[in-house]
């Protein structure tokens, strides 16, 4: 199964027909739990976007070498020493991110998205394209994280990057958890609706 | 078999690789990370003793680093004190060991630099050599005694509690008279909305300015934080006012956390039990060094 697309379009599948979060409705566990802000999102997406690249190119360099049996093993073990080293850099280089999102880091491990794009791709495609399908998904995924956390940071705490923009705290509902799942449904369903309404349009252009 | 011996054979390289690249960005990185540690301690340090976010600092500043080992053999148990010696930065330090009755068993010096104090390994294995053999010394806590122009202004404790799911971590700050001077959480693991309030500044900062008379009776009551001394605790009022709301409410009690008693009395109790064990540690310490009359740097 040889890979047909450029590299913008692995890009711009992780981010929109194929985005981890509103499409796949994988890594649903951090979605809900960490997005309460964009910055929260924007860090964990970036931990993320590493972990993704690093692991698809590392199992695409060594796709001939693992054993289909143990594939799975090799495939958790790989994620989780690019998880511990970016968790080691994290703490070493950058400590005021880290104090923050240091113990999510290390749940990236468990990240489902991870698992299944080395799984779904880059086991089986070149290095070149599984770069790009990583960096896309990756993208896809900070994206997705950030988004949720713009609506939940407005509405639960009337903020935006910790700026005080609206004056008064609209909803406090929207930082708890269980408000995770509101704002997640209510985007797949916009973003369903959307992918309608362009193919609609592109159907009758046809 | 044959596909036995390859999955063996692959997943053992698979984990060495792993546990190379592992090691090395170890290698790389932990010094960084001790250092990023060491700079946070300082920080939250000389911010419990009044020196916000790089206020300057005077030379006549100096902090003293006391170590409490408890020493034991199979019939009795004695509290050691390493205590940095008198004269000069390189005098190295001394080792107190005391009974449990407050008198002193032995006194050795110990030779250790100030960097060489700081590793956790070498400070233990010179302790375990100080006290013989025969004797576990296992390292207890550590005590910094803050001295300008070499009287004593204050103590930092470090201490461990019980919380609500796992142990609360704290610094605290009290003056010579132990009379809170401030409270920081290093680490916790309370809920976050409930009891990660813990460390926020309309809890934490309650405790400023307690006195000792009030500590050891401290509890938690159950009702909201009347508004102006919420004020006061988040900072929103002038320096004069905090003193004042301070003052006027340094015999009551803590008010608990909404929804969050249990945090808030481990919190107290917990404070309340390192302030009084550390009077008591540090009454018995210096009567012995008076005592002896040993010449140490606070």
């Amino acid at each position: 199964m040889a890979n047909d697309k450029s590299s913008m379009q692995l890009i711009s599948r992780g981010i929109l027909s194929e985005n981890p979060i509103f499409k796949l409705a994988l890594s649903m566990c951090p979605a809900v739990g960490i997005s309460t802000t964009v910055m929260n999102g924007l860090l964990l997406g970036i931990a993320v976007l590493f972990v993704q690249v690093f692991s698809s190119v590392t199992i695409s360099i060594f796709k001939n070498l693992i054993h289909p049996r143990i594939r799975i093993p090799t495939y958790t073990l790989t994620i989780a020493t690019w998880v511990t080293v970016i968790d080691l850099v994290l703490a070493a280089y950058l400590p005021e991110a880290y104090a923050k999102m240091g113990i999510f880091v290390k749940l990236i491990v468990a990240f489902a998205i991870i698992t299944m794009r080395l799984e779904m791709f880059a086991s089986k495609e070149s290095v070149n394209d599984s770069f790009w399908d990583g960096l896309g998904m990756g993208l896809g995924f900070m994206v997705g994280m950030m988004t949720i956390g713009f609506v939940r940071e407005l509405l639960g705490s009337g903020a935006i990057f910790g700026y005080d923009v609206l004056g008064f705290k609209p909803l406090l509902f929207f930082i708890l958890p269980s408000a995770g799942f509101f704002v997640v449904g209510l985007m797949m369903a916009f973003f369903n609706w959307i992918e309608i309404f362009y193919k609609r349009s592109k159907g009758l252009k046809r | 078999m044959k596909d036995m011996l390859t999955i063996v054979v692959r997943l053992t390289i698979s984990c060495l690789l792993a546990a190379s690249v592992m090691g090395v960005c170890f290698i790389f990185t932990s010094n960084a990370k001790k250092h990023n540690e060491h700079v946070k301690e300082q920080q939250v340090m000389y911010e419990l003793l009044g020196y916000k976010n790089g206020a300057k600092i005077p030379e006549s500043l100096a902090l003293h680093e006391v170590y409490r080992y408890v020493i034991s053999s199979s019939e009795k148990q004695s509290i050691g004190y390493l205590v940095p010696k008198a004269s000069g930065k390189e005098a190295g330090y001394d080792f107190v060991n005391i009974d449990l009755n407050g008198a002193l068993l032995e006194n050795k010096a110990v030779a250790l630099s100030e960097t060489e104090v700081l590793e956790t390994e070498t400070r233990n294995k010179a302790v375990q050599q100080a006290v013989g053999a025969g004797y576990t010394a296992n390292f207890a806590d550590r005590i910094i005694i803050v001295t300008d122009n070499g009287k004593r202004i204050a103590y930092l404790i470090g201490g461990k509690f019980q919380g609500f799911k796992t142990f609360v971590n704290v610094m605290l700050a009290v003056d010579p008279n132990f009379s809170l001077l401030g409270m920081e959480i290093l680490e916790h693991e309370e809920d976050p909305g409930l009891g990660a309030e813990i460390e926020q500044d309309y809890f934490k900062n309650q405790f400023k300015g307690k006195p000792f008379e009030a500590l050891k009776t401290i509890n938690v009551v159950k009702a909201p934080i009347p508004d102006d001394y919420l004020k006061a605790l988040t900072g929103k009022l002038s320096e004069a006012d905090i003193l004042k709301f301070r003052e006027q409410y340094k015999d009551k009690d803590i008010y608990a956390l909404t929804g969050a008693t249990i945090s808030s009395k481990a919190v107290s109790n917990g404070v309340k039990g390192i302030v009084l064990k550390f009077a008591y540690r540090i009454n018995v310490l210096d009567k012995v060094l008076r005592e002896q009359q040993l010449a140490v740097s606070f």
